[in-house]
């Protein structure tokens, strides 16, 4: 019972979009996929939805390929949103329902339930152009999980959403867990995933560099970080000169550090102490999944220059 | 058919949302006022004639010894009776004919315009009759040839009388003789064709071939239209997600579909009641005086049925490809051009059609006759020759089978373009790329 990409490759043209790209996500489980924009995200989703036929490799979900189950066994919420601009919302959220063979009646029944949640009801005979881009979000993701589909796939639901919408949606991220769903979405804010994963797969250029529960993910490259504040803050210099460590985010009320593999953390704390100062504050901790993203991608910022323009275009 | 209720599901969207749009409320508003105007254009135009005062002629007379009564003779010449009209139905005449005393005041009215003219008719120097007409008309005029002709005749059946004929044998004299037009073929026993019905077949077929072009490349071009839209507004991603893409392309055709025939329905069926209530109405404009429509000569169920049948087939044919057109594109400005192989193709059938329909092409030659089994020809070239009646039952079945296997082939086809296309962003493919979507499919 589980969904299961094996070896999936994928040519574009010139460009070689997914280079053999193999990960499990176990059912019931929150999974984040996350990359740079152009890493394979989109292509890769679209593969386990069957829009897009891999050159090799195959995708199963509990044991069958993924053609062989019905289409609403599947919830999809596309990148780029897409609703009916001049439909009204209820009205296309019952017309998405019922291509999933859902009743027009429950379907429509379903839809006020949802709408009122996401606390847009009063939009509910209105066109969908005359909504904000939050709303048309929220509209979105009911389209996605109306028709109470077994896996949810998602590419980027919290792009474009602000902190509140962000808290409704993650709710109800949950209570759709909760509910058994196996949930399979992509985004760039690692903040996120490490938040709601119970497993991550991390993409670059087409090829995996990380899979696995998020806390093997993050024990992955053996670091370990340690957050310290002292008496003698502002003072970074005798940090610098430990063995293996690294200053990685100097700051007010915490100095980060890393590290290195196979080092002992407790050495810092030592340190510290032997320096005469006073100790307010030492965590061990596992390094966040931005430390590992970018210590196995590079900087998301740098990535997205470089390949926004180039490789998103060119993966349909 | 486990596609069905997806198809349904999707045309039934595509009908409600483009039926309640304000371009087609307003569309089709306008085209069935424009059918009902011209449906009463004859009435309108009879109403407008009677309000005009009857043209009137009058008639002086110096001699009162004449035995053809001079104004029997021109009422009978100038409201000679056309095929329609009843004879000697007084409402029908175009012409009043009266007898005047003073021939002065005469001419006076008729240069005041309240007598359209006046013939002055005495006894000339040598016995003979003399005419003057005296009006404002141009000397060349019909009212001036019909006076002219009528004069004519009195003055001979004047010469008769003073020849001491008898006025019964002068009835004989003036009768017309027997006289016949007959087909140069001597094989031809058929009654000849009148002038009337020569026409309106020819109008019927290329009125028919008309409309089934206009509804290809209008809702063929709303079909690209939609698919695009679809795709611009990225929606495409999410019903892909619910439906198939053949189901969507499907559906898609069928819901404008049923839209182009709701307005056609709606345009002809006010034609239809116009025409059938213009009787009733001219009646009643009119007080009696009827115009003269009927329903087109040659306008037989059969025909009819086959514009349905060549109309919806030929329209699927068409938006089937118009679909897959679409789906290349990704944003609206382009869809002119992806159209294109689909314009020119139905252009071309009705251009032939209509050719042929009017005689610049012989409709009996063999090259028409091949050309109308083409699936994609066969919508216009058919309906043209079937309205000329020259065509075998088998040849209409036969086209309708080809036609029918050639949209199992275009549905196929469009089916996997679509299914790739729909996903294509921000490039135009060439032909090679076409074919390489249609061998993979994706």
């Amino acid at each position: 019972m589980s969904l299961e990409i094996t070896d999936i490759r994928k040519r574009f043209g010139d460009v070689q979009a997914l280079d053999g790209v193999t990960f499990g996500v176990a059912p019931g489980e929150v999974f984040g996929f996350l990359g740079a924009n152009g890493a394979g995200k989109t292509t890769t989703m679209r593969i386990i939805l069957g829009f897009l036929r891999p050159d090799t490799g195959s995708v199963s979900w509990s044991d069958r390929p993924v053609g062989e189950w019905p289409r609403r066994t599947w919830g999809y919420m596309p990148e780029e949103r897409g609703l009916y601009p001049r439909m009204e919302v209820l009205e296309q959220l019952v017309f998405f329902a019922s291509l999933y063979g859902v009743s027009r009646s429950e379907a429509r029944r379903d839809a006020v339930d949802w709408l009122a949640r996401f606390r847009i009801s009063e939009y509910a005979n209105r066109k969908a152009e005359s909504l904000s881009k939050g709303n048309q979000q929220k509209v979105q993701f009911i389209a996605t999980i109306l028709h109470e589909p077994d896996v949810l796939v998602m590419d980027e639901p919290f792009a474009g959403l602000d902190p509140v919408n962000v808290a409704l949606l993650k709710s109800a991220f949950l209570e759709m867990r909760d509910r058994g769903k196996t949930l399979v979405f992509s985004t760039h804010q690692l903040e996120q995933a490490e938040e709601l994963c119970d497993s991550v797969a991390i993409i670059d250029r087409g090829r995996l560099v990380a899979s696995g529960t998020t806390r093997e993910v993050k024990r992955s490259t053996g670091h370990q970080t340690v957050r310290l504040a002292t008496s003698g803050d502002g003072d970074l210099d005798w940090l610098g000169s430990l063995p293996a460590v690294q200053v990685t985010r100097p700051g007010r009320d915490y100095t980060e550090l890393r590290v290195a593999a196979g080092a002992d953390p407790q050495a810092v704390l030592k340190a510290a102490l032997g320096r005469g100062d006073e100790v307010f504050r030492f965590e061990v901790a596992d390094p966040s999944l931005e430390e590992v993203f970018v210590e196995r991608v590079g900087a998301l910022d740098v990535e997205e220059q470089t390949l926004a323009p180039t490789s998103e275009g060119g993966t349909p | 058919m486990r596609d069905l209720p997806n198809i349904l599901a999707v045309a039934r969207r595509e009908f409600l949302f483009r039926v309640r749009t304000r371009t087609f409320a307003l569309g089709t508003l306008i085209l069935v006022i424009g059918v009902v105007a011209i449906a009463f254009v004859p009435v309108i135009v009879s109403y407008l004639d009677s309000a005009n005062e009857e043209p009137t002629i009058a008639v002086w007379s110096s001699e009162t010894d004449l035995t053809t009564d001079p104004v029997r003779t021109l009422d009978a010449l100038l409201n000679a009776p056309t095929e329609t009209q009843v004879p000697g139905d007084p409402t029908d005449r175009a012409f009043r004919v009266t007898t005047v005393a003073d021939l002065g005041a005469a001419r006076a009215a008729a240069d005041e315009g309240d007598l359209t003219a006046v013939l002055a008719i005495e006894r000339a120097p040598d016995d003979g009759l003399a005419f003057t007409l005296y009006t404002n008309e141009p000397a060349v005029g019909r009212v001036v040839q019909l006076v002219r002709q009528a004069s004519t005749t009195i003055a001979i059946a004047d010469r008769l009388d003073r020849l001491d004929v008898d006025p019964a044998d002068q009835a004989t004299l003036f009768a017309p003789p027997a006289y016949a037009v007959a087909w140069p073929d001597p094989e031809r026993t058929d009654a000849p064709e009148g002038p009337v019905e020569e026409g309106s077949s020819y109008l019927l077929g290329f009125g028919m071939t008309i409309l089934i072009f206009m509804m290809i490349i209008l809702y063929g071009n709303w079909v690209a239209m939609s698919v695009v839209e679809e795709k611009s507004s990225r929606v495409m991603e999410v019903i892909l997600n619910a439906a198939r893409p053949f189901q969507l392309l499907a559906g898609k055709v069928m819901g404008v579909g049923a839209v182009a025939g709701l307005q056609y329905l709606a345009i002809l069926g006010a034609g239809a009641v116009a025409l059938l209530i213009q009787g009733p109405v001219s009646e009643l404009v009119l007080r009696g005086g009827e115009a003269s429509i009927a329903l087109p000569e040659g306008l037989t169920i059969w025909l009819l049925l086959e514009f349905v049948v060549y109309g919806v087939l030929g329209f699927t044919l068409y938006a089937v490809l118009y679909a897959a057109a679409g789906s290349l594109v990704s944003r609206q400005e382009d869809v002119s051009q992806v159209v294109m192989p689909m314009a020119l193709i139905s252009t071309a059938g009705y251009m032939i059609a209509v050719y042929a329909a009017t005689g610049l092409l012989d409709i009996q030659s063999g090259a028409i006759i091949v050309l109308s089994q083409i699936p994609f020809l066969s919508p216009f070239l058919m309906l043209s020759r079937s309205a000329a009646g020259e065509v075998a039952p088998w040849e209409i079945a036969l086209s309708i089978v080809l036609l029918i296997l050639a949209i199992a082939v275009a549905l196929w086809i469009a089916g996997r373009i679509y299914a790739a296309g729909v996903l294509l962003y921000g490039q135009r493919p060439g032909i090679r790329t076409i074919w390489r979507l249609t061998r993979s499919g994706m």
